[in-house]
């Protein structure tokens, strides 16, 4: 279990998908960008896999990450 | 349709943005490191600038220790120097020049003394005599003491104190007996009441490394010698001296020795490599127009400390920052163009690692006025532009900055783009062409304006509501401003090649460097065909905001203001107008690229006047108009049009969409499908505020509901009690956060996005 994410968010049974009409748990995923990725854990759907970006992240961590990268 | 993003930021690929020479070259333009006037003329290299500095801020301690840095013997030096800086201080030109000399003195009087010097340091093992007394030959101990090697003066006098009257009967005696002090610090060494001969001189050769000679000395005894004025040295007799006049020579020549001696105790040649020696030409550009006429402060004697501090402070502190001065920009980095130009540089030929310099290079507008300001016609807009021209072509410039307003390039040629000629004619005699921005700002007013062509001009003209490719220029993306230069010109041969009829100085510009284009602005049109009924001007006085696009462009400059005075305008002189002019902060992208940046370049055009402003610029009215400031195009005015509150970033395409379809329905009789929504679309003012804050716009958000409503697809927030979509869109993942209508409909309450993908990842 070495496996380091950048970013971890727990929804905590708070978030629900709609369409598949269950909670969001803590999963993983993956941030892309110009071709550099970085392992996360955000709220995603067990059953249609769909993964929820929050306001605060996109705005914040997303957001700073993107400009580094971008003046690489 | 969308522009690619670049590709890895592991791929490198290297091309130079200018040649080294090409890059010294324009570097070598901006003076603003040459040396102040007084600087350049000192023999002695005292910064006389800073001296002048420290003084006016009450710091004699910092103002000797800059005087002590050039002088062995500061006392003497400041009581008989003959001040050539004085000569050349800029403020002759407008009273008396900075009283230095009185200035070096009083900092000698009331300034503490630095550290004690060099008695403690490590002595070269090279030794140096020095024949004869007199003010060379204390000056050049001095000098050698300061350089570490040990000194014996071989003289007539008695004493020290006789051997420094002997050198500087002009001082005053105070000034004597403080440098006298000094002497007896130093450890030189002295052969007093010595009977001085050639073979005293001669015999001593075996016991020191190199000799010196007082001038008078060297004249009597060696009359055969001619040592080199430049070197003070005689290579003949191998013998160091000279035949200076006046005070201040004298200490230059004897710094002159002293390197000599240097050169000669390592066993070199004394003409090479001695660095740069003595006064220097400067190319320092001030400006001293502005400066108060005043007389030196008085003085008897010396100076008190507070007449010295308001004699300093007539000091201009000579530079050049006339860039600087009008440029909101180089405010903000706080950098001047030489500096700048050379990180820049640095920057962009690094391969790996951080560009640091890519906001400074996106924030610039390429706007010119540096171009116009400096005295040299430094123009840092165009080593940006081509700075941003170099990364798209490494792929090393982002796509961030500049997206947005491609897209709504690509817009305004895509979907909201129309060219035709005028019902009832094939070709036309002249074509409108309105700029993106117009019909994006104030669509009534290019109705009007178009109208008002078509019913008063002969042969016929279309209409091109188009962009110019200016964005792209901007952006430095070259490819994409060849493919928006084939098409209009495409568009242009369609309606016979008319002579184009510009509403926007910056697309005249642009249209100009295509080429072979008949170009004319509609302030010359309205001019020659004199002014529409209706048209009226505003009851107070306004300023007229010169465009950044009409730089160099006199005429067009000439004809707004004629109309504006036809129109019953009073116009308020402001500074910086007319080619000087700054840029409102649209130009160059920096309003996308670089908000704060673009925030300040418009109070920077604000600051000059509270009165209405009048720009003929669309972008130039929009920005105003934006900071609260009552703000008219001039064609406004001519058309008795109002465009009111500025529109928001959707409201300007809504604009454009709906003067090309209204023009197409009433002129053409064409009609353009309508998009009609099949739910209902709300907005909070807090989510439009957002939307425009973070420019998305609301096709972005239909775009996210219509996918939301195929898919079903979204989250359910507890704490917030919102619901969350999303869709990707080209580069960008745009969210939305809603409260579903009972009808099906939406209540949007917030949008944001990132470029960033996210995808699952297994195990
Ligand atoms: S105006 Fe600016 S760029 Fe020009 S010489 Fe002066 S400091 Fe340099
Ligand atoms: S005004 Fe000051 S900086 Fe300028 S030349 Fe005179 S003394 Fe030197
Ligand atoms: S914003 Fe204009 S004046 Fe300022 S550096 Fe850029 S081109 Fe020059």
């Amino acid at each position: 279990m070495a496996d380091k994410n950048y970013y971890t968010v727990d929804p905590q049974g708070k978030l629900r998908c709609l369409k598949c009409g269950v909670p969001l748990e803590k999963g993983k995923a993956k941030f892309l960008y110009l071709d550099n990725g970085f392992p996360v854990e955000l709220p995603v759907c067990p059953v249609c896999g769909f993964v929820y970006v929050p306001e605060e992240l996109a705005l914040g961590k997303v957001l700073a990450v993107e400009k580094a990268l971008e003046d690489k | 349709m969308i522009i690619e993003e670049r590709g890895s930021t592991h791929v490198y690929k290297q091309i130079r943005m200018l040649s080294k020479e090409e890059l010294e070259r324009l570097e070598s333009r901006c003076v603003h490191e040459q040396p102040a006037f007084c600087v350049a003329a000192c023999p002695l290299k005292l910064d006389a600038k800073a001296l002048a500095q420290a003084v006016s801020q009450g710091n004699f301690d910092e103002a000797r220790k800059l005087y002590e840095k050039i002088a062995p013997f500061p006392h003497i030096l400041a009581a008989g120097c003959d001040a050539p800086c004085e000569a050349k201080c800029r403020l002759t030109e407008r009273g008396d020049a900075v009283d230095l000399r009185a200035l070096e003195q009083a900092a000698m009087a009331y300034g503490q003394r630095g550290r004690a010097r060099g008695v403690l340091r490590m002595k070269k093992r090279k030794t140096a005599a020095v024949f004869g007394s007199g003010l060379y030959s204390l000056f050049l101990a001095g000098e050698l003491n300061k350089k570490a090697y040990p000194v014996t003066v071989f003289c007539r006098e008695d004493d020290a104190d006789a051997f420094i009257a002997a050198g500087a009967g002009f001082a005053p005696p105070e000034a004597l007996a403080a440098d006298a002090a000094l002497l007896k610090e130093t450890d030189i060494a002295f052969r007093f009441s010595t009977d001085l001969s050639r073979e005293l001189i001669e015999e001593q050769r075996e016991r020191f490394d190199v000799l010196c000679l007082s001038p008078e000395l060297y004249a009597s005894l060696y009359p055969e010698g001619s040592a080199d004025a430049a070197l003070q040295y005689d290579r003949e007799n191998r013998l160091v001296s000279g035949s200076p006049r006046g005070v201040t020579e004298t200490a230059f020549c004897a710094k002159k020795a002293a390197l000599t001696v240097d050169r000669l105790a390592q066993n070199l040649d004394p003409g090479n490599s001695r660095g740069a020696e003595g006064p220097v030409e400067t190319r320092l550009y001030t400006d001293v127009s502005g400066a108060e006429a005043l007389a030196r402060v008085p003085h008897q004697g010396l100076y008190t400390p507070g007449e010295a501090v308001r004699e300093a402070g007539r000091c201009l502190q000579c530079r050049c920052d006339e860039c600087i001065k009008g440029c909101a920009y180089l405010q903000h980095y706080q950098k001047f163009p030489r500096v700048l130009t050379r990180e820049i540089y640095n920057n962009v030929s690094i391969i790996m690692g951080d560009h640091m310099m890519n906001k400074p290079i996106n924030a610039c507008s390429l706007c010119g006025q540096c171009s116009v300001t400096c005295p040299n016609g430094y123009d840092m807009g165009e080593i940006c532009h081509l700075a941003r021209q170099n990364m798209v072509s490494t792929d090393k410039m982002p796509l961030a900055p500049h997206e947005f307003a491609l897209m709504d390039m690509l817009f305004s040629n895509n979907e909201a783009f129309l060219c035709r000629p005028q019902p009832g004619f094939e070709t036309c005699q002249y074509v409108f062409f309105p700029g993106c921005q117009a019909a994006a700002i104030a669509p009534e007013t290019v109705k009007a304006a178009y109208l008002d062509l078509c019913r008063r001009l002969d042969g016929g003209v279309g209409l091109l509501l188009g962009c110019c490719g200016a964005i792209c220029d901007w952006a430095g993306r070259y490819e994409l401003y060849d493919q928006t230069k084939e098409f209009i010109r495409r568009e242009l041969a369609r309606l016979g090649d008319p002579t184009v009829i510009v509403g926007c100085p910056s697309c005249k510009k642009e249209l100009a460097g295509y080429g072979e284009l008949k170009l004319v602005g509609i302030w010359d049109v309205l001019l020659r065909l004199g002014l529409p009924e209706g048209a009226r001007g505003l009851e107070r006085p306004a300023a007229l905001h010169d465009s950044c696009g009409a730089r160099g462009d006199p005429g067009t400059q000439e004809a707004v203001r004629s109309i504006a005075k036809a129109l019953g305008v009073r116009l308020e002189d402001t500074p910086y107008s007319g080619d000087r002019s700054p840029c409102c902060g649209y130009g160059g992208l920096t309003a996308y690229a670089n908000r704060e940046v673009a925030g300040e370049m418009t109070a920077k055009c604000l600051e000059r006047s509270d009165a209405p402003y009048i720009s003929y610029c669309m972008a130039c009215r929009d920005r105003f108009a934006r900071q609260g400031r009552e703000s008219r195009h001039i064609l406004e005015l001519v058309y008795g049009t109002d465009a009111g509150d500025p529109p928001d970033i959707s409201q300007k395409r809504y604009n454009r969409l709906t003067l090309k379809k209204e023009l197409l329905w009433e002129l053409w009789h064409e009609e353009t499908r309508e998009m009609k929504l099949d739910f209902e679309l709300r907005f909070t003012e807090e989510a439009l505020r957002l939307m425009d804050e973070r420019m998305i716009l609301k096709d972005d958000v239909i775009a996210v509901l219509e996918e939301q409503r195929r898919t079903g697809q979204a989250v359910f927030d507890a704490d917030s009690g919102l619901t969350a979509a999303c869709r990707r869109v080209g580069n960008v993942t745009f969210w939305v956060k809603y409260t579903p209508l009972d009808n099906g409909g939406y209540l949007v309450r917030s949008a944001y996005s990132h470029r960033m993908q996210v995808v699952r990842r297994q195990g």
